[in-house]
């Protein structure tokens, strides 16, 4: 029995050792947290602080379950709580919003961060390091940069959802169907920034309208150069560099067809990207595209089950991919931003000749030549085969 | 008159050694105290043993011709009074096989008796008192003679007991319905209707020195082990108190582990369970008085094993398993998860959900281990007061428990509605697994309690401390665990899952080593008969 019991001691002594092992961890009931769904980082008019706006969900109007008719009435508070407090950096800030609220931020639900345009052009570096030592914040936050300042973007109240900083994430999501607009976690972002050579990208927001009317829209991709925003990419040429990404989900793509016009969607995708370096030293990059898609919709009266049509068809999704991964091309080259990674692919496949190619490589980027192969397949035709009105008899 | 003082003396000793003997009744093997050849005064010792009670009733009288007196004495109520009358009194009085033809006694020995005038099933011999009183008090009649210094015990039980009805436990939709009754000779023979081996023994042993309870210990010869039927009957026969009630008392003398909230030994109250358990290898330990019949060893998995299991299909059956695995993982874990979850881990909710839970508990007065420690209590207490409580009013109990606690306890903003859902299931699965519902209970406080103080890290610590514990079970001999741990490959095929019953070939092999064969090969698709 004596035993036994110091046995036991031992045990529980054992595990009591575990204790040490744990990292950060505190209990704290839920109704004392603030919880953060979004960040936006501005450039303040003071130099060298800059303004950061926490989104604060909040949850109040829920407490009880029978609140039919009576407190929705009265309870036309807002969803969310922005606060935006000036500070150094985002750590003092953090801290310093507990001058404002009552519960301490909390930020792993947090959705979004938003960069302002001034503050993205003087380099964003020192505002990431924060939300990668932290033990709260995650690796997966959509990264977005404002056309204008941040904390315009958290203010426009989205038509569907709550809060804000969730329409902003449920918007970014909803990107996959058209992809004209990149998905960037604060991860993806990061992989590009570690990299010597390949620049970094993030969707770009912007506020259009009016007073009530103002919605948040996704208007392209912004380029960084290192950590500093040098320009932007619009819509089509965001595609053109997902089609070299392979990160292409879906998409429509309007060509000439037979009779009118045909809208093709974009079913499945795959890219192979082979850089090469040449006997005479010129360097290429031959991205060879491999598509199906199906015909969404046709203006005209056109038969595109017809064999032959669909061939005109298969070549002019072709070309438009073709030309759609040209104008990425030129826009990077015009901007001198590697936003395809080809550097590192040279650094992969030639890491010998990549030390003499590093130091100028801006001038390669310009000089490299892109060859697009793509290999379009028309899978089907939808519901119907042969157009809704057919041609008429002449 | 010397005589007379004399036989007074001779009385008095033998009455003051059987009170002796009363009194520290229970230290074995004393001498016992001889019957005299007196009829008087070995009535007059019986009487003053037996005391005034006005249920023993002692029958003077004559028998037959031969003018010897007799005394029949016997407890009414326990007794078969159609068996006294016709089995024993008629004869005795009546028939004239007592005197030959000359009209004199035939009868030289009270065996005599026996042999040719007793027409009762079970008669014996006997003449130390203390053996007579017993088989009085068990509801055998107590024939003594005048003149013979040995008395009979007459088998002559007979008293009103519960038929064999459908058991309030273990449920069935297929399956047999009879359960046992607190008559052990009726438990033991709704055994044998399973078993109709000669290799099934049942032996009697007397346990308790106020209630002398029969506790029978039945295993098939030849499959249990002989190991574990010594252990059992040595414990068995170790116990030395005054009264065994209930099975339970025998249980708590005998297990393995008094210490632990683990049950090692199993109960049923369905003799088709008892029988499977026996042809596995197991012992049983039928209790006179309780329907609840003991099996050893127990393993924890058997805890989430049903007979039914066995009885429909095994795909289902497998199914089931896992269910009511899940369901004591959740009846246990989901308190304290729940607390772990909101009080300390708020990032691995879900965004989503974690606005509806923020939701429910904005405004709610207590911390959320406080609020799950309340609904808990607030739910064994309703679950105790129904059990308690007549049927009729136990609905009331439920309506005040579900709608009233319930409801207007997150309408008043007491506790969150999440709260209270997840009491519910934990309530709900509790059920599940009824076996293991009073461990589960205190697991689920204790896991509580540590989730309150140290989030996910205590509970993991203390499902580790439950595990050690588990582990370190045995059961008459069998690791509490196995077959998972240690690991025995032959026997997992009817553990978490149920194999078709003509893959188990064989019985469990840690319980049944010396007949390890079940059946020969009985696939169905050579027990069919080729079709065309």
């Amino acid at each position: 029995m004596k035993n036994s019991i110091g046995k036991m001691l031992k045990i529980c002594l054992s595990l009591l050792l575990c204790l040490a092992l744990s990292g950060c961890w505190n209990s704290r009931e839920l109704d004392s947290l603030a919880i953060v769904m979004g960040y936006a980082i501005d450039k303040s008019d003071e130099e060298g602080l800059v303004d950061m706006t926490a989104q604060v969900a909040v949850l109040s109007d829920g407490g009880s379950s029978d609140n039919s008719s009576s407190s929705s009435n009265t309870a036309s508070s807002e969803a969310y709580w922005n606060i935006t407090r000036t500070g150094s950096s985002i750590f003092t800030i953090l801290r310093d919003y507990t001058h404002e609220s009552s519960r301490k931020l909390y930020s792993p639900h947090n959705q979004v961060i938003i960069f302002g345009n001034d503050l993205a052009k003087n380099g964003i570096r020192d505002y990431l390091d924060f939300f990668l030592r932290d033990h709260e914040t995650r690796l997966n936050v959509w990264i977005l940069v404002a056309k204008d300042k941040a904390s315009d973007i958290l203010d426009v109240k989205p038509k569907l959802e709550k809060i804000p900083a969730i329409g902003l994430s449920d918007l970014i999501e909803d990107q996959k169907a058209t992809s004209e607009t990149v998905q960037i976690r604060i991860r993806d972002f990061l992989e590009r920034l570690i990299s010597d050579t390949t620049a970094s990208i993030a969707p770009l927001v912007e506020v259009i309208g009016e007073g009530k009317d103002q919605i948040v829209e996704m208007s392209g991709t912004a380029v960084f150069k290192q950590d500093k925003l040098v320009g932007e990419l619009n819509k089509t040429e965001t595609r053109g560099l997902l089609w070299v990404l392979s990160k292409v989900n879906s998409g429509i793509i309007t060509v000439e067809a037979p009779g009118g016009t045909a809208d093709l969607e974009i079913v499945s995708t795959e890219t192979q990207v082979n850089v090469e370096i040449l006997d005479d030293g010129s360097i290429t990059a031959h991205v060879k595209i491999t598509e199906s898609g199906n015909i969404g919709s046709q203006t005209g009266s056109g038969d595109l089950s017809k064999t032959d049509n669909v061939k005109i068809l298969e070549q002019n999704m072709n070309d438009a991919i073709t030309a759609e991964v040209f104008s990425a091309v030129e826009k990077a080259k015009e901007l001198d931003a590697d936003i395809f990674g080809f550097g590192d692919m040279f650094y992969k496949k030639y890491p010998q000749q990549w030390k003499s190619m590093k130091e100028n490589w801006d001038e390669l980027f310009n000089e490299i030549k892109v060859e697009v192969e793509v290999d379009a397949k028309l899978r089907g035709s939808g519901r119907i085969v042969k157009p809704a009105y057919p041609a008429e008899e002449e | 008159m010397l005589k007379f003082i004399f036989s007074k003396i001779k009385t008095n000793t033998a009455l003051k050694k059987i009170k002796a003997i009363q009194a520290n009744q229970g230290q074995k093997d004393q001498p016992s105290v001889k019957l005299l050849r007196s009829l008087d005064k070995n009535l007059t010792i019986f009487k003053e043993v037996l005391g005034e009670s006005n249920d023993i009733i002692t029958r003077e009288f004559i028998c037959g011709q031969t003018q010897m007196k007799a005394v029949l004495i016997y407890v009414d109520g326990l007794t078969n009074v159609a068996v006294i009358n016709e089995n024993i009194m008629k004869p005795l009085m009546y028939d004239s096989k007592l005197t030959d033809s000359k009209n004199e006694a035939k009868i030289k020995n009270i065996n005599d008796f026996k042999e040719i005038m007793l027409s009762a099933g079970d008669v014996k011999d006997s003449d130390a008192f203390d053996e007579l009183i017993n088989g009085c008090m068990s509801g055998d009649s107590v024939l003594l003679i005048d003149g013979f210094s040995s008395g009979l015990i007459i088998s002559s039980r007979g008293w009103d007991m519960r038929a064999v009805e459908t058991p309030q436990t273990g449920s069935v939709v297929r399956g047999p319905r009879e359960g046992f009754t607190e008559n052990m000779r009726t438990n033991t023979a709704l055994i044998r209707r399973k078993i109709k081996d000669p290799a099934l023994k049942l032996e009697v042993l007397k346990i308790g020195r106020k209630t002398q309870t029969n506790v029978c210990i039945a295993h098939i010869e030849g499959v249990a082990n002989p190991g574990l039927i010594k252990e059992v009957k040595d414990r068995i026969s170790k116990i030395d108190t005054d009264a065994i009630l209930e099975s339970g008392y025998i249980e708590q003398y005998i297990e393995d582990a008094p210490f632990s909230i683990f049950a090692t030994i199993g109960y049923s109250e369905k003799p088709d369970v008892i029988a499977s358990r026996l042809l596995s290898g197991a012992v049983a330990i039928i209790v006179d008085g309780t329907p609840i019949v003991l099996t050893a060893p127990l393993l924890f998995i058997e805890n989430f094993q049903t007979s039914e299991d066995y009885y429909m299909r095994p795909y289902f059956a497998s199914v089931l398993r896992l269910l009511r695995i899940l369901s004591f993982a959740i009846s246990v874990l989901a308190p304290p998860v729940y607390v772990a979850l909101v009080s300390f881990h708020q990032e691995l909710i879900p965004t989503p959900l974690l606005f509806t839970m923020a939701k429910a508990m904005e405004g709610t007065p207590f911390p959320a281990v406080i609020e799950a420690a309340v609904m808990l209590l607030t739910y064994e207490i309703l679950r105790e007061a129904g059990i308690r409580l007549p049927k009729p009013i136990g609905q009331a109990i439920s309506i005040v428990g579900a709608l009233v606690m319930g409801q207007s306890a997150v309408s008043a903003g007491l506790v969150g509605a999440p709260m209270v859902i997840v009491v519910a299931i934990t309530a709900v699965s509790s059920f599940v697994v009824p076996d293991q519902a009073d461990s589960g209970a205190i697991m689920r406080w204790l896991l509580l309690i540590l989730a309150g103080a140290m989030g996910g890290f205590g509970i993991t610590m203390g499902l580790l401390i439950v595990l050690i514990h588990l582990a370190s079970l045995e059961s008459f001999g069998m690791p509490y665990l196995s077959p998972l741990a240690p690991m025995r490959p032959a026997d997992l095929k009817d553990s978490v899952i149920r194999a078709p019953l003509w893959l188990m070939k064989t019985r469990p092999t840690g319980m049944a080593r010396q007949n390890p064969t079940r059946q020969k090969d009985n696939t169905p698709s050579k027990i069919k008969n080729p079709t065309k």
